[in-house]
């Protein structure tokens, strides 16, 4: 699969974006020219200068520093939400069809519940009710998006439970456990990719909007929707703000999306909404 | 296909009568009917029971009680146990979401833990903000995404089509918060039209009310107008190479009728679902509109409320959420059954 990506040219502007941001976030606070949390009253929301490439916000504080120093958390952030939301959502996915029809029942109840959960609202309950953090945030973000990869991996699931080699399989004694790793697992993973690529997106969107409303990280510490909620206060003075880290998320989110359809195009996978 | 490979395909072989034949759903047989609702609803059923279960132990999850906050720093224990028992916070954990539960049902959400008012008195209050807003960028959403989705499909190939992918895919990409920040510039700032903060009720000024949720609603309603146009073109395209458009075209019906009384009809079925999919979404999107225009509305008190540690408000919020999402879910699938019947015979 991997190889097939890198040969496919409608990969490439996407492939291009993620290494960029990729080398932000591995080394974001060590480029950072200046310190991100250092104040300086003497140069209030100034504009692009040749010390302050992006500027300074009310605070005095360098916006490129921010930027980069954002990254970092903005990013590890929404994959490790998503690594949750997988887990959470594909193990259960898979075992409601091999396991018997109650639990099957009850699985599928339990993700329309958590579909029907007015998804921010109920981040923000979650992440404030536990206590501002991020990790809160995190799981909170992770189980809302479980139900993308439970109908996913439970529909690749369903097309391969009722083939022959499986009730061959069966009828040769293997145990269920050894079916789903041997035999089911390797027909799911292409969908769990392209889910996995377009919620990465999804998080970053979400964790993003939680970060602005000062949820999960809190002020000063930076972050790409932080970054956005300053702005948002200074736009009057400094109208160009909000430009840098809003085409950085727009710019990742877009990357993640395209590499899902290649993804979904290199596997001949239907088209599925998104959610 | 030509009109001889239309006589040898048997499914696409019509009377050839002056009145061509209309697909319509046949006459509704109450019972029928009565039964799809019925299946409906008991669906909806579990579901609320689940969603208001996540929700009754989030709040039990939390670990937190208004004691702290009523007595102040100085106060005793007992003073504290006293609080805690007004609450009902000491009773074993199944009498309270029974209790929570039953209150429910009666219309009863609680007090807010902070300043003693009914939670659904707070609620009634700042629904009409959200749900101007959320309403707003619905029909926005329908009305722009159904055009562009049609036109993309009318036109297939052509520089509008391309220019529809080409939006879906960056709007698909675009956060809310930051199409409103660019609104907010575009509209406010620089054109100097509309205001960028506040709400009027619509009672009040309706033409001032149109103008403050103007930039909310199309902020929230990007995301919906991508979505829509993607799902009809793709339904379209596909609809539009079935054998039963060919048959309609050979007998002569105007590419209007064709559209709009036989293809729209069946591709509309994934946009509708995916509309509903949409809903949830739409009522935590105000969350963020909400505090950026800083509105009054539902989503922004759940949110303040969650930051405060007031448990009855933000589970309050939530239920009214989880039963308008519900409520919207159930609506659509009888538009559903209505528009495609088959889509009501279940196995």
């Amino acid at each position: 699969m991997a190889s097939r990506l890198i040969r496919n040219r409608a990969a490439f502007p996407a492939l291009l974006i993620l290494a960029i941001i990729a080398f932000l976030v591995a080394l974001g606070p060590v480029l950072a020219p200046q310190d991100p949390l250092a104040q300086n009253p003497y140069e209030l929301l100034q504009g692009p200068s040749a010390q302050h490439w992006l500027g300074t916000d009310a605070f005095g504080r360098d916006v490129l520093s921010r930027l980069l120093a954002g990254s970092t958390v903005s990013i590890l952030a929404s994959l490790l939400s998503v690594e949750i939301g997988l887990i959470l959502g594909v193990v259960p996915g898979l075992l409601s069809v091999f396991l018997p029809r109650s639990f099957e029942w009850i699985s599928l109840r339990l993700i329309d519940a958590l579909m029907t959960l007015p998804f921010l609202v109920f981040a923000i309950a979650m992440t404030a009710l536990l206590g501002n953090g991020l990790i809160q945030a995190m799981f909170a973000v992770g189980i809302l998006i479980t139900p993308a990869f439970y109908r996913v991996s439970r529909a690749a699931a369903l097309s391969v439970a009722n083939t022959q080699y499986i009730e061959a399989a069966r009828l040769m004694g293997a145990s269920t456990a050894f079916i789903i790793r041997r035999h089911v697992v390797s027909k799911v993973l292409p969908a769990i990719a392209v889910t996995t690529a377009s919620m990465t997106g999804a998080c970053l969107s979400i964790v993003a909007s939680l970060t602005f409303l000062g949820i999960g990280v809190v002020p000063p510490e930076p972050t790409w929707g932080g970054l956005l909620a300053t702005d948002l206060t200074t736009l009057y003075e400094r109208p160009f703000g909000p430009l840098a880290p809003g085409l950085l998320i727009v710019a990742t989110v877009w990357a993640l999306n395209a590499l899902a359809d290649v993804l979904r195009d290199i596997n001949a996978l239907p088209e599925e909404a998104r959610t | 296909m030509t009109i001889a490979a239309q006589a040898d395909d048997p499914a696409g072989t019509p009377p050839l009568s002056a009145e061509p034949r209309v697909f319509r759903p046949n006459k509704p047989k109450s019972a029928t009917h009565l039964r799809f609702l019925g299946s409906l609803a008991l669906i909806s059923i579990p579901v609320f029971l689940f969603a208001t279960l996540i929700t009754f132990l989030l709040g039990y999850a939390s670990g937190l009680d208004p004691a702290a906050g009523i007595a102040g720093d100085a106060a005793t224990p007992e003073v504290i146990a006293r609080i805690r028992a007004d609450f009902g916070l000491d009773r074993p954990v199944a009498i309270q979401y029974l209790d929570w539960m039953a209150g429910l049902v009666r219309g009863d959400f609680g007090v807010s833990w902070f300043n003693g008012v009914p939670v659904l008195q707070l609620i009634l209050q700042r629904l009409p903000v959200s749900l101007s807003v959320a309403g707003a960028a619905l029909v926005v959403g329908i009305v722009m995404g159904s055009l562009l989705g049609i036109g993309a499909a009318i036109w297939r190939g052509s520089a509008f089509d391309r220019a529809v992918t080409a939006f879906a895919s960056l709007a698909a990409a675009l956060p809310p918060f930051v199409v409103a920040i660019v609104l907010i510039l575009i509209f406010s700032l620089w054109l100097n039209l509309l205001p960028a903060a506040g709400y009027i009720p619509f009672s009040e000024d309706p033409a001032g009310w149109l103008r403050i949720i103007a930039i909310p609603a199309m902020a929230l309603s990007v995301d919906i107008i991508a979505d829509l146009a993607r799902q009809l073109r793709t339904g379209l395209v596909s609809a539009l190479s079935e054998n039963y458009v060919t048959g309609a075209v050979v007998r002569g019906l105007s590419p209007r009728r064709i559209l709009f009384v036989h293809v729209l009809r069946n591709a509309a079925g994934p946009a509708l679902s995916m509309l509903a999919l949409r809903v949830p979404m739409l009522i935590g999107g105000a969350v963020v509109t909400e505090s950026i225009f800083t509105m009054p509305g539902m989503g922004k008190m759940a949110a303040d409320s969650a930051l405060r540690g007031d448990v009855p408000v933000v589970q309050g919020t939530l239920v009214v959420s989880i039963v308008i999402v519900l409520a919207c879910s159930l609506l659509i699938n009888i538009l559903l059954g209505v528009l495609q019947p088959a889509t009501q015979r279940r196995d």
